[in-house]
């Protein structure tokens, strides 16, 4: 039960990876590329995590901290590329 | 953060990271926290700072709610929205409310703006005009 709740989490989190990670390569603004992003990296990294927090509990101070670690880092840097894009203008479409 | 939440976040980093709950390590943890320099002292309401948190707890199913929301449906348009700072002298939780916003998928704030507004990106479904 707890592996097969466990292969979900992940498996979620790869397709979270690679649903946001994709549409890196298409032509939308920076902006819409981040707010998928966040998706993969964030939410999708944390699933990955907590299915594997699930499957090796002993581990969970480190797993524990690598979840809020991803989750404050990967916000951060977020914000921080939305800042730095707005007032880019010509660059936006890179 | 008041002193004993800086602690208190201090310590708990440390023992997560060294998941070892020996006198000897309790000690050392104790020595870090307390000698660690503080950059500021604001003094909010612990109540404040609850209800930080209890927001940070329902931002996460939120977060992945609105994930599948965007997979599902596509959304193309996008606008931009102010919103005011609601604690604008406490650069701690100008910081909590920036990350609450930022890691729900469909929101990022952009700037925090002097005048006491986040600029705010959205992503909609379709245009609000059309």
């Amino acid at each position: 039960m707890i592996n097969l709740l466990s292969y979900t989490c992940i498996g979620i989190g790869i397709f979270f990876w690679f649903w946001g990670t994709l549409p890196l390569l298409g032509k939308k603004s920076v902006l819409f590329k981040l707010h998928s992003l966040s998706v993969a990296d964030t939410l999708g990294s944390m699933a990955i995590v907590f299915g594997l927090l699930l499957k090796i509990p002993r581990e969970w101070p480190l797993l524990v901290l690598t979840i809020i670690t991803l989750a404050l880092w990967n916000t951060m840097l977020g914000y921080v590329l939305a800042y730095c894009s707005s007032s880019g203008g010509e660059n936006e479409r890179a | 953060m008041g002193t004993i939440g800086n602690l208190i976040l201090r310590l708990t980093i440390w023992f997560l990271l060294t998941s070892d709950l020996s006198v000897a390590n309790i000690i050392i943890g104790v020595a870090i926290a307390v000698l660690l320099p503080r950059s500021y002292t604001s003094h909010e309401s612990v109540k404040a700072w609850c209800r930080a948190f209890q927001k940070i707890l329902l931002a996460i199913p939120q977060a992945y709610l609105e994930a599948f929301e965007l997979i599902i449906r596509p959304h193309n348009a996008e606008d931009v929205v102010l919103e005011k700072i609601q604690y604008p002298r406490s650069p701690g939780l100008i910081f909590l409310e920036i990350f609450l916003i930022t890691f729900t998928p469909k929101t990022i704030v952009v700037k925090s703006r002097a005048d006491g507004y986040y600029e705010i990106h959205r992503v909609l479904r379709r245009a609000k005009n059309s």
